[in-house]
């Protein structure tokens, strides 16, 4: 065996396999039913999965388009379908602080977030399923917010307080729930810059926007 | 006896006092006759729409709104109710939302977060009805979104029609503009007909039944906030909301002037406004301005406010603030 054995879990069926060397991993194997939860006992627990945040707003607001700002969140393997349990391949896979040759996995990640060169400045270097608090204590996946709180503490301060990011929902919390968006849902924590995007289609007002004046009329009309 | 210098008339007086009817003087006359039935057949013909159906005896009438009994209310909004079904083939959820009791509305845009996206715009022609299935109508959405350069605020050299790939664009910033809700609102002391006013909770209200069209609020309006309905608003019936209220976002008719509401229909239940809910990068605060826990609070509290056009004097609920 020139690679040590990995075991992957599907998603949806709840499979865990043992893939000898050499042989590919497959992820569309025949399932077995979800009774069977097949997963480690051993690995860490994986806190709610931030992609499986509730939707913002309200539903009777569908006219409105809420969407955040980054539609999908997570690394390629999970938009394939596998799961958040980090752990799954890091057990086998030993953190460094260093790597002498380029990533062959995370190719997706491109990190440009100031002074955070390394991995292990946010990831927990035990435990993937966590990040790194000041103390080398564990921050669980739902709670990235405190993580980025620990730097950016006035931003922290300010979306504490409602100010900095989006609420949906009922301003009055008396007459319903609001719903926030935390700081990955708009911000790639790799790449935290908002990207510029595509502005909606310059509406047509006023009137000289609706129906500007033709070649001919502007010709026609006395020049100032 | 002699005559008398007082007594003496001249035959050209005779002729002024008498007037014999002349050909000019009949046509003068008849030209004037003309003039005065044609008006009146003008100020008439809505009773001749009432005839046809077209108006309502109430609508003809325009009782106004603060006057009605609850059951009269009802009965208009049901009235209301059935004419938009018939013309737009939807039945709204019409009703008559007041404002709440110990709040004033108060909305703040972070000048630093916007990127001119216009997001909030589009969402206000989802949210308020307003006319856009025709590819010839205005699309009145409430905001503009100014691009500005960068280094002032120089409203001159703005513009609202750039269309850039992306956005930001390099050396622009972006500046939202809608009603600012103000306390002393120019637009409400020349309407003739008090047509418009200030409600409770600060939201300056349109009643679009009693509005004449005469457009002094526009030219009073020093941010450009009101729009006109020069024809009936097009809607696709699927892009109706139904989510309706009679101060902001019926469907308008034809002829009457509107504005932002700050969704009275949303936010006098709690809900954040339409534009709000959209913003991507949530530059848009909203909240009570009489709550000092409140997230407006917070912004005036603690951020550097800027207030468009200050000097105006016209005290806005609106701030524009800017952050690091």
């Amino acid at each position: 065996m020139d690679r040590p054995p990995v075991i992957f879990q599907k998603r949806l069926w709840g499979v865990a396999l043992a893939l000898g060397a050499g042989l590919a991993a497959m992820p569309n194997l025949p399932a077995t039913p979800e009774s069977t939860p097949s997963a480690p006992v051993n690995l860490p627990v994986v806190a709610r999965p931030p992609a499986e945040q509730p939707a913002p707003g309200l539903p009777a607001d569908a006219h409105l388009n809420k969407t955040p700002p980054r539609k999908t969140i997570g690394l390629d393997l999970v938009k394939n379908g596998w799961t958040y349990n980090c752990m799954e391949c890091h057990k086998l896979f030993v953190a460094k602080w260093h790597y002498d040759r380029p990533m062959a996995e995370h190719r997706d990640v491109t990190l440009a977030h100031g002074n955070n060169r390394f991995c292990l400045n946010c990831h927990h270097a035990t435990n993937r399923n966590a990040f790194v608090d000041y103390d080398g204590g564990e921050i669980a996946q739902a709670d990235v917010v405190t993580l980025c709180a620990k730097c950016h503490g006035t931003i922290y301060r300010d979306w504490q307080a409602g100010v900095h990011g989006r609420s949906n929902g009922y301003w009055n919390a008396v007459l319903g729930p609001k719903t926030k968006l935390r700081c990955i849902q708009c911000h790639d924590p790799h790449n935290p810059k908002f990207q510029p995007m595509p502005p909606l289609a310059p509406l047509r007002y006023p009137v000289r926007a609706a129906h500007p004046p033709t070649e001919s009329a502007a010709a026609a009309a006395p020049s100032h | 006896m002699n005559a008398s210098p007082h007594n003496t008339v001249s035959p050209r007086t005779i002729e002024q006092v008498y007037r014999p009817l002349t050909r000019r003087t009949f046509l003068k006359g008849s030209a004037a006759a003309m003039v005065g039935v044609a008006g009146l057949m003008g100020a008439l013909r809505p009773l001749l729409e009432l005839e046809h159906g077209t108006v309502t005896l109430d609508e003809l009438l325009q009782r106004h709104y603060r006057e009605l009994k609850p059951a009269d209310l009802r009965r208009i909004m049901d009235q209301l109710a059935a004419k938009c079904e018939t013309e737009y083939g939807v039945h709204p959820h019409l009703r008559d939302i007041r404002p709440l009791a110990n709040v004033e509305f108060g909305y703040a845009l972070n000048l630093t977060r916007c990127i001119g996206c216009r997001k909030c715009a589009h969402a206000c022609l989802q949210e308020n009805n307003q006319s856009r299935a025709d590819a010839t109508d205005l699309e009145m959405s409430y905001i503009r979104v100014l691009e500005l350069n960068k280094g002032s605020i120089n409203l001159e050299t703005s513009r609202t029609d750039y269309d850039h790939a992306t956005v930001p664009a390099k050396d622009k910033f972006y500046m939202p503009v809608q009603c600012h809700q103000c306390r002393e609102s120019p637009c409400t002391k020349v309407c003739p007909v008090q047509a418009t006013w200030r409600e409770p909770d600060g939201i300056v209200a349109v009643d679009y039944n009693w509005c004449i069209g005469c457009r002094y609020c526009m030219a009073a309006c020093p941010y450009d906030a009101r729009r006109f309905n020069y024809q009936k608003p097009t809607i696709a019936p699927a892009e109706i909301n139904p989510n309706q209220s009679y101060l902001s976002n019926r469907i308008r008719p034809k002829g009457v002037v509107e504005k932002c509401t700050f969704c009275l229909h949303r936010t006098r239940e709690g809900k954040y406004p339409a534009c709000l809910e959209v913003c991507p990068t949530g530059a848009r605060v909203f909240g009570n301005l009489r709550d000092s826990n409140s997230e407006i609070s917070y912004i005036l509290a603690n951020k550097r406010v800027y207030i468009l056009k200050e000097d105006v004097g016209t005290l806005p609920r609106f701030y524009y603030f800017f952050d690091k």
